[in-house]
């Protein structure tokens, strides 16, 4: 929701010229703030992502200083892979989250699904781009089912997807052969993440990125000016298109110097898009934040609040089947360890806690697409920058949960500041 | 006494028919009569004050003329035809528009979003119905304009706002549409006193534009006397006296509530 801020001065300054009485001012005081409120304000609202992005830096700079070899071009490129699968499975929970909901079977929906892709290649000779598509497309029913069961039966999701993580983690344990292994060497599943748009073809994604920024923001603004709304061109569209155009250039340069972009990086950017967009201009994605903010009451304004419900669940689940995909990619393989393993481990709850440290509210009716790549950058950041210091396993959880108690909390003081929790 | 009734069925004040009419109304609900038949008119122009004691069948009443509820029983006419309402969505394409006492407003989405909420106005579905911002700002604007509430800001979230505000922002909602009825359970219930009035020359204004208004209140003495043309009052889910607001004091309408000073102040 990062595009339409502005008005106030000149509609302000046109009614108060016009021969109609002014508003009482007793009753409708004009919004007059003290400093603190509208920073907490602000913090809320345009500038959420700044403790998040303040931290990711903090985490840079130390693990920079600390490793020689942390920035450079092959780690970062590293780094980046790291978090597609947790990030991509992150942004379908944003769906989910935005709602008040939960999906704890994301992690398996994702194993379970690379397992039948890899066993429908193996056994039935399927091609590998159909044995893709039918597990994507498998997710995304499972999600649908999960949504269906919890709105027909008044389930809490949390109790439908607890149970269905376990037993797809048991189709999955049913599904893999006695040597409980796929290898997909040869299948050209590897090739996802193994291979690198470069050169041309990765600057071209810049322009890209740009002209979509680009187009969007004018359209808004010029909308904007057409009907007679204040809207600054250097905040609304200049700044936005710099941004993308600076970030893009400095990621593509900086991977460019390794291999190239990854595929898989290239596909969480593309997702993140079509997710931003779904989320901040259509009709769908403000559903999803009215549900999550008030579902009574989006009920009784003629939304279709299950359907809302199943399509999100549907976008979790096959979101979470493409996060199975690439990471069997990344393996080479499925196994019983594909989708987290038993109960999800670690893969199920780094992918909410990316979510979540990047700002999404468990509560619902708050969170942003770039929530999941900020969280999932940060817990990759972690992760990454300990193993170059040779820390092991036990701090990087230490240092995992006590990052993600630490943005709740946050987050949670900037919304008490701001007034918009407690009511 | 009988100067302080009003003849209910005959023309409110500009002198039309009444907009929606309910006649003969009743609803139960296992063996408890909620309404027993009820007769209830309102006209373009007027504000009707809907007072009674708890479980007097206030709410039901309203309910009914929202489309929540389906009646056991009578009629409900609609600018002099009889109308059936299948659900609340029945009602507001008739043009009667419900502001609830909790507003039903989302706390996360600022006022133009509250305002169109289920209704957005959107581009072309293979765009994803990409929602029209600006146009549905620049109305949200003239609407605000319009009932002089020009300081509430667009792009806060509600959840920041005052309760006045909120308040306003829901009495707004309802006239988007350009309704021909807004029906008001406790609009100023949970309102300072000052609010509170700024809500009563909001609702005067409805009137004025036309418009007939219906007001649930507990507020008899500050707010129901003061605000309204007409004091309809129920009690055991039937209508159980009339009044001119101009003609009558807060006493007596809260006397006629408890089932006090019956034959002075009764309707029938």
């Amino acid at each position: 929701m990062s595009t339409h801020h502005s008005t106030q001065s000149p509609t302000a300054t046109a009614v108060a010229t016009t021969p109609d009485p002014p508003a009482d001012p007793a009753a409708t005081p004009s919004p007059r703030l003290t400093p603190r409120r509208r920073l907490a304000e602000l913090l809320a609202g345009d500038l959420r992502a700044l403790p998040v992005v303040a931290g990711l830096t903090v985490l840079v700079l130390i693990f920079s200083l600390q490793s020689p070899f942390f920035l450079s071009s092959r780690n970062l490129s590293n780094l980046l892979v790291q978090a597609v699968v947790t990030g991509i499975i992150a942004l379908g929970l944003v769906f989910v989250l935005l709602l008040g909901e939960i999906d704890l079977s994301v992690a398996a929906i994702s194993g379970v699904c690379s397992v039948l892709m890899a066993k429908l290649m193996a056994e039935a000779g399927m091609s590998s781009v159909l044995a893709v598509v039918v597990a994507v497309v498998l997710g995304a029913v499972i999600g649908a089912f999960t949504g269906s069961w919890a709105t027909r039966f008044l389930v809490p999701t949390f109790v439908v997807t607890l149970g269905l993580g376990l037993i797809l983690n048991g189709v999955q344990l049913q599904l893999l052969p006695r040597t409980g292994r796929y290898n997909l060497l040869g299948t050209g599943i590897e090739d996802i993440a193994g291979s690198y748009v470069t050169g041309a073809a990765s600057w071209l994604l810049v322009v890209l990125a740009v002209v979509v920024v680009a187009g969007l923001k004018l359209t808004h603004h010029q909308r904007k000016a057409s009907h007679g709304i204040d809207s600054s061109v250097v905040k609304n569209v200049v700044l936005p298109v710099a941004v993308t155009a600076v970030a893009g250039v400095l990621v593509v340069s900086v991977l460019d110097a390794n291999a190239g972009i990854p595929t898989p990086v290239v596909i969480f950017g593309v997702l993140l898009a079509i997710t931003s967009y779904i989320l901040t201009e259509t009709r769908f994605g403000l559903s999803l934040y009215a549900v999550g903010g008030n579902a009574e009451a989006a009920l009784r304004s003629g939304i279709k609040v299950n359907r809302v419900k199943i399509a999100a669940f549907a976008l979790a689940g096959g979101l979470a089947a493409l996060a199975g995909i690439i990471a069997a990619s990344r393996l080479l393989g499925v196994s019983v360890s594909s989708g987290g393993g038993i109960g999800g481990g670690a893969l199920l709850l780094n992918a909410i806690a990316a979510a979540v440290i990047g700002g999404v509210s468990l509560f619902g009716g708050r969170g942003r697409a770039s929530s999941a790549l900020l969280g999932a950058l940060i817990i990759a950041t972690v992760g990454n920058g300990l193993n170059l210091l040779g820390v092991s396993t036990d701090v990087q959880l230490l240092v995992t949960g006590a990052l993600l108690v630490l943005a709740v909390t946050v987050d949670r003081s900037v919304e008490r500041l701001s007034g918009s929790v407690g009511r | 006494m009988t100067t302080a009734q009003a003849d209910h069925a005959s023309a409110g004040p500009t002198g039309a028919g009444p907009i929606l009419e309910l006649r003969g109304i009743s609803k139960t609900f296992g063996g408890v009569h909620a309404l027993a038949d009820v007769d209830l008119a309102i006209h373009p122009g007027e504000v009707v004050g809907l007072v009674g004691d708890n479980g007097a069948g206030k709410s039901t009443l309203v309910k009914t003329m929202s489309g929540i509820l389906r009646p056991d029983g009578g009629e409900i006419r609609f600018k002099g035809s009889r109308v059936e309402m299948d659900g609340p969505n029945a009602a507001k394409k008739l043009g009667i528009q419900t502001v609830y006492q909790d507003l039903a407003l989302c706390d996360n989405l600022d006022a133009v979003q509250n305002l169109f909420l289920g209704r957005e106005l959107t581009g072309p579905r293979f765009l994803g119905s990409r929602i029209k911002r600006a146009e549905s700002e620049s109305r949200a604007r003239e609407v605000l304009r319009k009932l002089r509430l020009d300081s509430i800001s667009l792009t806060r979230p509600v959840g920041a706002m005052s309760g006045g505000q909120r308040q306003n922002i829901a009495i707004a909602r309802s006239i988007l549409w350009t309704p021909e009825v807004v029906l008001f359970d406790e609009p100023t219930a949970a309102l300072s006193h000052t609010a509170a009035e700024q809500v009563g020359k909001l609702i005067r204004q409805l009137a004025d534009d036309g418009l007939g208004v219906l007001v649930i209140s507990h507020d008899i003495h500050q707010f129901v006397v003061e605000a309204t043309d007409r004091i309809v009052v129920m009690r055991l889910g039937r209508v159980a006296a009339e009044f001119r607001s101009a003609d009558v004091t807060g006493e007596q309408v809260v006397n006629a509530m408890v089932g006090g000073n019956k034959g002075v102040n009764s309707a029938r």
